[in-house]
């Protein structure tokens, strides 16, 4: 667990948002992600420092960050007053100019921007809030081609690379068949093992394109171009990834 | 966040860069009321350069607009506040937090300026 202790004046946000920016970094959150997270910590620090304690005689903010089950968790305590959200009521964000009121925007953003907003209070430790993003898995395609003759032997190398990516994170995966001239049933097999390890992972998509006939025919006479996803080209392939499941 | 200046004879464009969070929010407010106390309540927003918002920011920009639009101006139409350009991160707030309907939003900074 990393933590920082801070202010709550307003020149500590510049802080808080360099602690953020490591723990998005660290956790691995893509660009999106890591904007919402820092926004959402955001705006509970300045609820905090406009809100908690009295502009004379400011206590701290103690953050901290942790990664687990797959979630980051940042928590902000401090000792100002308490905090009830239920007090706050929910902008009306469709009112015209006229009757739109400025305030509990904070509050509202930091439940779109998370997965989960939690508040609690002890007598102690004073305001406790836990902010939850789930870290995502890898989502970025990649694209293997392969060539020449596939056989046991040479499938099995082929797909080890495959493995690899998959392994590594990788959910969706295009094998480009441009360049295979021939598909023996053992190198069928292999493609059957590698869609079977992909599917097995949340999100998992196989997808193969640019079949030349004599190995299209293969899985026609197998009946396997019913269990793989087959594209005619790679742009094809490349948009039908997150569309559907494959 | 930087906020910089130009006059046109019957506009005020203010560019903004930067980060406008709740600490940097207070300095727009600063530019818009001597506008404002200057009788200049026509004023263009270029958001281009803008990277991030925070709702105190929002708050800014809502006062600004309600005060721009309370004032009758002699010509054909009173004050306002619009907005040039919106980039992406900024253009998720506002559509978040129901903004995008709150403002006139232009794509090009000459159109937004010649807008009134």
């Amino acid at each position: 667990m990393e933590t920082l202790t801070v202010p709550a004046t307003l020149d500590a946000l510049a802080h808080i948002s360099a602690f953020i920016t490591d723990a998005t970094t660290r956790a691995g959150l893509d660009e999106h992600a890591a904007w919402q997270v820092q926004l959402a910590v955001d705006e509970a620090a300045t609820n905090i420092i406009q809100h908690g304690y009295p502009a004379e005689t400011p206590g701290n903010i103690d953050l901290a960050w942790h990664i687990a089950g797959g979630d980051l968790i940042v928590t902000l305590r401090d000792q100002g007053q308490r905090f009830t959200p239920e007090h706050v009521p929910a902008p009306d964000i469709t009112s015209p100019l006229e009757e739109r009121q400025a305030g509990g925007l904070g509050i509202y953003l930091m439940g779109q921007l998370m997965d989960s907003v939690k508040y609690e209070f002890d007598p102690v430790q004073g305001n406790i809030l836990t902010l939850t993003k789930q870290i995502a898995l890898p989502t970025a395609t990649q694209v293997f081609e392969l060539a020449g003759r596939l056989d046991a032997v040479s499938t099995q190398q082929a797909i080890a690379q495959v493995s690899a990516a998959i392994a590594a994170g990788t959910r969706h995966i295009l094998l480009d068949l441009a360049r295979v001239t021939f598909l023996s049933s053992s190198g069928m097999r292999a493609l059957l093992l590698v869609r079977k390890e992909l599917l097995a992972r949340e999100g998992g998509e196989l997808r193969l394109c640019s079949l030349q006939p004599q190995v299209r025919e293969v899985f026609t006479l197998t009946g396997f171009t019913q269990l793989f996803a087959l594209h005619q080209t790679r742009e094809e392939a490349l948009r039908a990834f997150g569309q559907s499941s494959a | 966040m930087d906020v910089s200046h130009k006059k046109f004879n019957r506009v005020d464009l203010l560019t903004l860069e930067g980060r406008m969070d709740a600490a940097s929010a207070p300095q727009l407010k600063q530019h818009i009321d001597a506008l404002f106390e200057q009788g200049r309540y026509r004023i263009v927003l270029d958001l281009a350069k803008l990277d991030y918002i925070a709702s105190p920011g929002l708050r800014v920009l809502i006062e600004a607009r309600k005060r721009a639009r309370d004032r009758k101006l002699t010509d054909i139409e009173g004050g306002d506040v619009r907005i040039a350009n919106l980039p992406p991160r900024i253009k998720e707030v506002f559509d978040l937090t129901g903004f995008t309907s709150l403002f006139e939003i232009y794509n090009d900074t000459l159109d937004a300026v010649g807008s009134f």
